[in-house]
């Protein structure tokens, strides 16, 4: 059981590589992304700042100024959305068959012992495709999505490929309502 | 920032990365660049993640006070390394929340990772 547990914390780290090292291929490291990547974190760190220091004023001149920066930021996010979407569905396309085939090796296969009981909403997930009502056992897909979110999101930290945290706050701020002053 | 500038930042990070682990380990330091700060949490956080995984696998802890007592710990030592050591002004960060958060959940699936399989590897063959 130990060695199958090892197994899937290694695949997990070779997918991850993997993973990044086609994005690198396919996005990362070409001209389009990087210029708007750069764009995008410079246009997001200067509206962090423009909202610290204006951010409660009423002055209309500056709400205009802002909103057309957020109009921009939030074309530039759009554009690097679809610089990556492309190579992403390759990438999930692929990432998808090698899923169903180390879920085959792995059909109804105690993988580990979990030392909680799983809540019962995880249970679908963490007892997949396993024989008994032994709900610490742990099927594959639920150690491998625990691996892969761990280790990817790391190995995309300490290679530089995560985005920066003003981006993802000015990312998710757009997504969401807008304050009231700027209705 | 330019990709000049970005260079030039990265040259500055490989040769400040000793720096960095100095910083993080004096009390006090002054962290004009948050990010960098942020940086520290959050691999702090990962480690943290780890060696509990470890412990609570080899100990072991088992069921909801493994999950809780992990959440406890982990918030706690932040908590007292932000506040107490470096004694930061959560405020400049966006509050407490913001940097509880950082990295907490890549944090919980690290540590639910070498918790499962210490557990595992020392403690499989019993049930629960």
């Amino acid at each position: 059981m130990w060695s199958d547990s090892l197994l899937i914390v290694f695949i997990s780290i070779c997918t991850a590589f993997l993973g990044e090292g086609l994005t690198w291929i396919l996005v990362y490291r070409t001209e389009k992304y990087q210029k708007l990547k750069v764009e995008v974190e410079r246009q997001s760190k200067k509206l962090e700042k423009r909202k610290e220091a204006h951010g409660d004023s009423l002055d209309k001149q500056h709400k205009k100024k802002i909103e057309r920066e957020e109009e921009r930021l939030k074309n530039n996010n759009r554009d690097l959305s679809l610089v990556k979407m492309k190579s992403m569905f390759a990438i999930g396309f692929a990432f998808t068959a090698l899923l169903s085939m180390f879920n085959s090796i792995f059909d109804g296969r105690v993988v580990a012992k979990l030392p909680f009981y799983p809540i019962s909403w995880i249970q679908g997930l963490s007892h997949r495709n396993l024989p008994g009502d032994d709900y610490t056992d742990c099927s594959f897909i639920f150690l491998y999505i625990l691996c892969t979110m761990s280790i990817r999101q790391n190995i995309q930290k300490l290679l530089g490929f995560a985005p920066s945290r003003a981006a993802s706050k000015q990312g998710g701020a757009l997504f969401a309502a807008p304050p009231a002053q700027f209705k | 920032m330019s990709s000049k500038n970005k260079s030039v930042d990265g040259a500055n990070k490989s040769k400040g990365g000793e720096t960095v682990w100095r910083k993080a380990f004096t009390a006090h330091t002054d962290w004009p660049d948050k990010e960098e700060f942020l940086d520290v949490i959050y691999w702090m956080r990962q480690a943290i993640g780890i060696v509990l995984g470890l412990f609570w696998g080899v100990l072991p802890l088992k069921g909801f006070l493994g999950l809780l007592l992990f959440v406890v710990v982990n918030a706690a030592v932040i908590y007292f390394y932000v506040n107490n050591f470096q004694t930061i002004d959560e405020e400049e960060y966006g509050g407490m929340w913001e940097i509880t958060k950082e990295g907490f959940m890549t944090s919980f699936a690290g540590f639910l990772v070498t918790w499962i399989i210490m557990y595992t590897g020392l403690h499989g063959s019993f049930s629960l």
